[in-house]
């Protein structure tokens, strides 16, 4: 059974549509992940879910039931704010009991949560401290505490790490996966960074101006990104996209431009024409230093940059008219301004009609 | 220590030692002439060494029920400083969070009359309470207070409720709890030194108001601040009684200032300093 579904869902402040009839299901269980660029309608959608804005139209349902009208406390769910929106005049227990407040459970009950969370969550020595005597990484990880001992159907997460330093960030990261696989419950994440986005979910849902551009798994959206957008925003660092044109060559079809010419896929034989505009796609680890034994198409290109990130190397490359990213084994590096050649394998190119920006 | 520094160091302490003259010598008179006896009241040069006496706090609570008098103001300062904070907190939240254009002209109303003068009010304010039976009790002088300090307070707590983070109440509300309650153990805990700002101004506005308490109270809602004066008649002006009776008018505030000095400072500083 879908845990949250949204069907045609629409928001519009005044005359203006920020959300454009959305379709979305998550799956009980499921950890599904909202990811776009600022402004791309992520947050609104999460919140729209939450109850925390009211939805022009369409429908929302969580476990089953329409929640269109229904209020927040009331839809069996818990938030994660970007924030953390802990109560700073309270201890890290007191947080928690207040959240637990109206639900009026008995006090044996509510000691029990708070304390399976806090030894869950790491959080025991910490329970009499208020939030300004806490770390970063340590309110967050609070803040889930106090959405997890509600034992919501769905958890909503507002870019929780976008407020820590790379290190913690990483850190709460493995805690929010580890909390996922513990808990099972249904999640929806909001992020903008996609590093998150590939780690955590179990479905990437990516939005672009109010529009669902694609949802698929991680190796999906990496692998077959259905449009430009979503080639260039997943993947870091970016994929290389050069404009070149169908032409014909000895009666097969090649892709040149930039002073470079590519043959054509084999698997995009049918679905492209001579004449058309498309954008090709190489990711920057699909490129490599040529050897010998490579078959495919193999170019010179000259290094005007190199950054060493430990285990490999990022290098900004002139191939022919064109600015590539390749990325590299630390151990292959050429020198800066070296002449080399690079090749990759025609079976990991992507294409794209360019004026239309879909993938062919 | 460079020379710069003692001449800054210096100069900083004269400004100081300028400052506590100006704001302590009627302090100092007050308390001294209090506890002088009659005949060297205006003496030539003045006597700063003298043999103190009670007489004229002794005559304060004699010759007049002072005591009745310092009740009578203090129902008027705390009635009035319960309503406005109460009251004002509720209207001051509601303007800070209903997003709505015609709200900033409701709050720019509530503040306009904050700037009325009270001489303009009080021959209506008299006959209204003369027509409900109301002239010369505590109640008609906490109403008018009241409606001086309520704009005080909106003023003052709308820009406390504006820094409390509106996540905060979502929080709250996702967690079910209604707006009362969210407003009482969520935003209002966190505005406490608005409320202690707001409250202290509202107490020494009330308890050191003079005209009201005059036009509206007789002998049995009268305030300390009337009772001071009905020692200065055009037979004679008892010097002596007028000092005590102004140093007990000035205790409680002091009192209530010092009490609340710490909130007072994190009040009328918080979000000046980016932190």
């Amino acid at each position: 059974m879908s845990s949250v579904v949204l069907k045609n869902v629409t928001k519009r402040y005044g005359l203006h549509e920020v959300v454009h009839a959305i379709d979305l299901e998550v799956t009980e269980g499921e950890f599904a992940v909202l990811l776009g660029p600022s402004g791309c309608g992520k947050t609104t959608t999460l919140r729209m879910v939450a109850g925390l804005e009211d939805i022009s139209s369409g429908e929302i349902k969580i476990a089953g039931r329409r929640v269109n009208d229904v209020e927040p406390k009331d839809r069996q769910i818990a938030m994660v704010f970007q924030n953390y929106a802990l109560y700073p005049h309270m201890t890290v227990r007191q947080n928690m009991q207040f959240a637990l407040k109206p639900q009026q459970l008995e006090a044996k009950e509510v000691a029990a949560r708070i304390d399976e969370a806090a030894r869950v969550l790491g959080l025991e020595p910490l329970l009499e401290r208020k939030p300004s005597q806490l770390s970063g990484g340590q309110r967050q990880r609070v803040a889930m505490a106090r959405a997890m001992v509600r034992t919501p159907k769905v958890f909503l997460f507002d870019e929780p790490l976008s407020n820590l330093d790379a290190k913690l960030r990483s850190q709460v990261r493995v805690e929010i996966a580890k909390l996922h696989k513990r808990l099972g419950t249904t999640a929806l994440y909001v992020t903008h960074d996609q590093v998150e986005a590939m780690t955590l979910a179990d479905k990437i849902v990516i939005m672009k101006d109010g529009n669902i551009e694609q949802i698929g798994s991680p190796e999906e959206v990496f692998a077959r990104p259905r449009n430009l957008f979503v080639a260039s925003f997943i993947g870091s660092p970016a994929m290389n996209l050069i404009e070149m044109t169908v032409e014909s060559q000895g009666g097969r079809a090649v892709l040149k431009g930039a002073e470079i010419t590519i043959p054509a896929p084999s698997g995009a034989a049918g679905k492209i024409k001579v004449g058309q505009r498309v954008t090709v796609g190489i990711r920057p680890s699909d490129l490599h230093i040529a050897k010998p034994a490579d078959s495919g198409p193999v170019y010179d290109a000259t290094v005007d940059v190199s950054e060493f990130l430990g285990t490999e190397v990022l290098l900004d490359l002139r191939v022919g008219g064109a600015e590539m990213t390749a990325q590299i084994p630390a151990q292959e590096k050429p020198a800066e301004d070296q002449a080399i050649r690079i090749a990759f394998d025609l079976n990991a190119v992507h294409l794209f009609d360019t004026a239309s920006g879909v993938a062919v | 220590m460079t020379t710069g520094r003692v001449r800054d160091n210096v100069v900083t302490y004269l400004l100081v030692a300028l400052v506590l003259i100006v704001f302590m010598t009627p302090i100092y008179l007050i308390v001294s002439s209090s506890l002088k006896p009659a005949p060297i009241m205006f003496s030539r040069p003045p006597a700063f060494l003298f043999t103190p006496t009670l007489q004229n706090y002794y005559d304060l609570f004699t010759m007049r029920p002072f005591h009745l008098q310092i009740l009578n103001s203090l129902m008027a300062a705390l009635g009035s400083t319960a309503v406005s904070v109460t009251f004002g907190s509720l209207a001051a939240y509601a303007i800070s969070r209903v997003k709505a254009r015609w709200m900033n002209d409701v709050a720019f109303w509530i503040l306009s009359t904050r700037m009325f003068p009270p001489i303009a009010v009080v021959v209506p304010y008299y006959i209204i309470f003369k027509s409900l039976g109301l002239l010369d009790t505590p109640l008609a002088l906490i109403i008018v207070y009241s409606t001086f300090n309520i704009p005080l307070t909106v003023w003052l707590m709308k820009g406390f409720f504006d820094e409390v983070p509106p996540a905060l109440e979502e929080a709250a509300q996702l967690d079910g709890h209604g707006v009362v309650a969210t407003f009482l153990y969520v935003v209002l805990p966190l505005a406490a030194p608005g409320l202690a700002v707001a409250a202290v101004f509202c107490f020494i506005f009330s308890w050191n108001e003079f005209l009201f308490a005059l036009m509206l109270t007789g002998s049995n809602a009268q305030t300390v601040t009337v009772a001071v004066m009905s020692f200065w008649s055009s037979d004679a002006i008892q010097w002596g009684r007028i000092m005590a009776g102004s140093f007990i008018v000035l205790i409680p505030g002091v009192i209530f200032v010092l009490t609340c000095q710490r909130w007072l400072v994190k009040g009328l500083t918080m979000g000046s300093v980016k932190g």
